[in-house]
């Protein structure tokens, strides 16, 4: 009897000691994550619903309906035609997703294909690695030369081809300003996908591909049938990481066009920054982050869907 | 882990979720500033003082500070590279006529610091003792929200260009110390240049077109004019001269207030017939990157420039350099620089010190350098000016221009921004001229508030 009686308090002992380990662990992540990510979105959440009377959903009703060409989110006032943009900074997210993401996977993954297992290819995927390295504010400045029409390779490129009417600074009308900038992102972003890829190539169970040749499947089918459907997971890191970037990208715009002219390139994170810094009106900015936080839920939701969903499948 | 244990733990998470948010709250309330202040006209200074000749020795009254102990005063101005250099004189000069107070020095853009200075005043602190910033407008939102130093008693209106003292009063009260100004006189022109061409300054309209004609023929021109480019600012000076030129120095102060709409006959006017022609016929360059632009100017890429005084001081020869303005101009706009005291600071004594005297004899040492400025402050004769600012403040005094305040500078906020970038967008697609002042009008704040 008093053997089982030690045998128990000791297991409640040992219990006790789990119990205050994982607190131990836990606490000062915890803490960190209170202080640093809970309260401040909390606080922002709080802010978005503050008006002069009071609280209510005012400053969502008025970022939603805003017409200005500089803050709207969907479509801004006097504009007669919906070519070309402004469209309002919403749609140019929508448009920057629809353009960029499908460019980046692509040649994320034809260059990883390409360059896989080629001697010194190290040393191109470094080169267009480079544009993830360097800081996204270097980044816009480099966009915004790149496109310029007296120093810029792209207008002298043009120029060079004869066709004059590209062969000016791209960032100057509203009907490139656009474009040149999400073409400048692929440029930047071209690197993370080539890098995920380029993993995701090496682990890559080589027997399923020699086991296709042997069966007289061609190149064509071993890409599409057998290296696609593996790189699935890489896949969906490309996917959901681009859209995050592409729906908070802020930095690049900032520098090269601040949004302009005419609001042709402006998007949301920039119209949080000018409520924010400019008309200091922080509900409305609040209000904007709110709305912006929603959106990339959605791929962020989705993304941690697919992660445990492929944990299961592991199981 | 059993149920019990998952369960304790969750308890635990929500403690400390309660306590951790409950705890920021408390600490926030507690550091309002409106609980001890709640409008600007209670921001009295803490403590009186006098400054007293030579030495430079400042006794106050007041129990908490006294500057006659060595102290160090933070500044945050918008000045970087050899514009600070400019002001650094300023701040020698000071030191060594108060030798007790030390100033450290803090470059930070307008733009940048109103990112993050109001949220450090509603927290009860301050980035610096004194601030200097050309947003007059900033520095009036800040007062109405408490958190500027009330200086009615240290400055007279009177002893300063008119108006340049209005843009900071609010409620009557004075919240910034004007410093020097800038002046946006005219188009920009190498004389030696001029002289090589066979060209001369024009009198009328016509003269203008002509001038703009014959340099258009001269061989390695690319644009008779060069267009700036910040954000969009240049653009602005541009069209500010043309609307002062064409409606006079009053319309600056009716679009200001919105007495004047931007889309009235009489501003469309200026905008379609006069500087909509020029943007379309080429005149003006594609925006180039402003500093870019006064290299490309100086070689002969082009060969006038719009832009401010500043350019004096940015030019290998500033002898050879010369402007004018469009012929009948009778105002050309001015700005300047304001220095203000965040209530936050503990040094008032010494940052009052300081902020006087930048906004009075200090100007002597900025303005005897080469950084393109006049004094605001009406004590300072001509004769302390720059050699090169000499004659430019001699011609713009002859030509009889009155000093106007800047137009997107005044209305400030978001509204700049967008008038900067509306402008970009008439430079590229001039056509939309009619959408642009339609939105121009309509996001003015003095025009909603007025409908």
């Amino acid at each position: 009897m008093f053997r089982g009686l030690w045998r128990r308090s000791g297991k409640k002992r040992r219990g006790r000691s789990k119990k205050a380990i994982i607190i131990t662990f836990l606490l000062p992540e915890l803490i960190l994550l209170i202080t640093f990510v809970l309260t401040p979105i909390v606080g922002t959440f709080v802010i978005s619903f503050q008006t002069e009377n009071g609280y209510g959903p005012d400053n969502y009703y008025k970022v939603i309906t805003e017409t200005s060409p500089d803050k709207a989110l969907v479509l801004p006032k006097n504009i007669e035609s919906l070519r070309p943009p402004p469209w309002g900074a919403l749609i140019h997210n929508i448009v920057w997703v629809l353009i960029h993401l499908p460019l980046v996977v692509f040649l994320g993954l034809a260059l990883a294909y390409l360059l896989h297992e080629v001697k010194g290819s190290s040393i191109v995927k470094t080169i267009i690695f480079l544009g993830m390295v360097i800081p996204m504010i270097v980044g816009g400045l480099l966009i915004r030369f790149m496109y310029d029409g007296t120093l810029g390779v792209v207008p002298l490129l043009f120029k060079t081809l004869g066709i004059n009417s590209l062969a000016k600074t791209w960032t100057n009308y509203p009907q490139t300003a656009l474009i040149s900038l999400i073409l400048g992102s692929v440029w930047l972003w071209t690197g993370f996908s080539l890098t995920v890829y380029s993993a995701a190539f090496e682990s890559l169970p080589k027997s399923y591909i020699e086991a296709a040749k042997i069966d007289g499947a061609s190149g064509l089918q071993i890409f599409f049938k057998i290296v696609i459907p593996l790189l699935k997971h890489a896949t969906i890191v490309v996917v959901v990481m681009t859209m995050l970037w592409d729906l908070k990208i802020f930095d690049i715009v900032y520098v090269s066009t601040l949004g302009g002219p005419g609001g042709s390139s402006n998007v949301m994170a920039l119209v949080m920054y000018l409520y924010f810094a400019r008309a200091l009106d922080y509900g409305r900015s609040a209000a904007t982050a709110v709305i912006l936080a929603l959106i990339t839920l959605i791929p962020g939701a989705w993304f941690i869907k697919q992660v445990m969903k492929s944990g299961k499948e592991k199981r | 882990m059993n149920a019990l244990t998952r369960t304790g733990l969750a308890i635990l998470i929500i403690i400390i979720v309660i306590l951790a948010i409950g705890g920021g709250y408390w600490w926030y309330a507690s550091s309002q500033p409106g609980k001890t202040t709640t409008s600007p006209s209670t921001t009295t200074p803490q403590t009186t003082t006098t400054t007293q000749g030579g030495g430079g020795a400042t006794t106050t009254t007041s129990p908490t500070t006294t500057t006659a102990k060595q102290v160090t005063i933070t500044v945050i101005g918008p000045w970087s590279g050899t514009s600070a250099e400019y002001f650094k004189a300023v701040i020698g000069n000071f030191t060594a006529k108060y030798p007790n107070i030390k100033v450290n020095y803090i470059s930070k853009r307008a733009e940048d610091l109103a990112k993050t200075a109001p949220l450090q005043f509603a927290a009860g602190k301050t980035p610096a003792d004194v601030i200097i910033t050309p947003w007059a407008w900033w520095i009036v939102e800040m007062a109405k929200k408490g958190y500027v130093v009330d200086i009615s008693d240290m400055i007279n209106p009177d002893d300063y260009i008119g108006g340049i003292v209005d843009k900071v009063t609010y409620n009557g009260k004075i919240y910034g110390a004007p410093f020097t100004m800038w002046l946006k006189p005219g188009f920009w022109y190498r004389k030696s240049f001029f002289q090589q061409h066979g060209l001369s300054e024009p009198k009328t309209w016509d003269d203008f077109l002509n001038l703009l004609d014959k340099i258009k023929q001269i061989p390695g021109i690319q644009n008779p004019i060069v267009t700036g480019d910040g954000v969009g600012w240049p653009e602005s000076d541009i069209v500010e001269h043309f609307l002062i030129t064409f409606g006079g120095p009053d319309l600056q102060y009716k679009l200001i207030n919105c007495e004047v709409k931007f889309n009235d006959p009489q501003v469309k006017d200026i905008f379609k017939n006069k500087l909509v022609p020029l943007i379309k016929n080429g005149y003006f360059s594609e925006p180039i990157e402003w500093t870019q632009a006064v290299d490309e100017w100086w070689n002969g890429k082009y060969a006038l420039y719009f832009m401010g005084t500043w350019i004096t001081g940015r030019v290998d020869d500033p002898n050879d350099l010369d402007f004018f303005p469009l012929p009948g101009a009778k105002g050309v706009v001015g700005g300047a620089d304001y220095g203000f005291i965040p209530k936050f600071t503990d040094k008032m004594d010494a940052a009052k010190t300081f902020l006087k005297f930048i906004a009075t004899e200090g100007q002597m040492y900025h303005v005897a350098g080469p950084a393109g400025k006049i004094p605001t402050y009406k004590k300072i004769s001509v004769d302390k000016l720059w050699k090169p600012m000499q004659s430019v403040y001699q011609k713009i005094l002859n030509l009889g221009m009155e000093i106007v305040p800047d137009l997107d500078d005044s209305v400030g906020g978001d509204w700049q921004t967008l008038f900067w970038d509306q402008l970009k967008l008439l430079w590229a697609e001039p056509d939309q001229v009619d959408q642009i002042l339609d939105t121009l009008t309509q996001q003015h704040p003095a025009c909603q508030s007025s409908s």
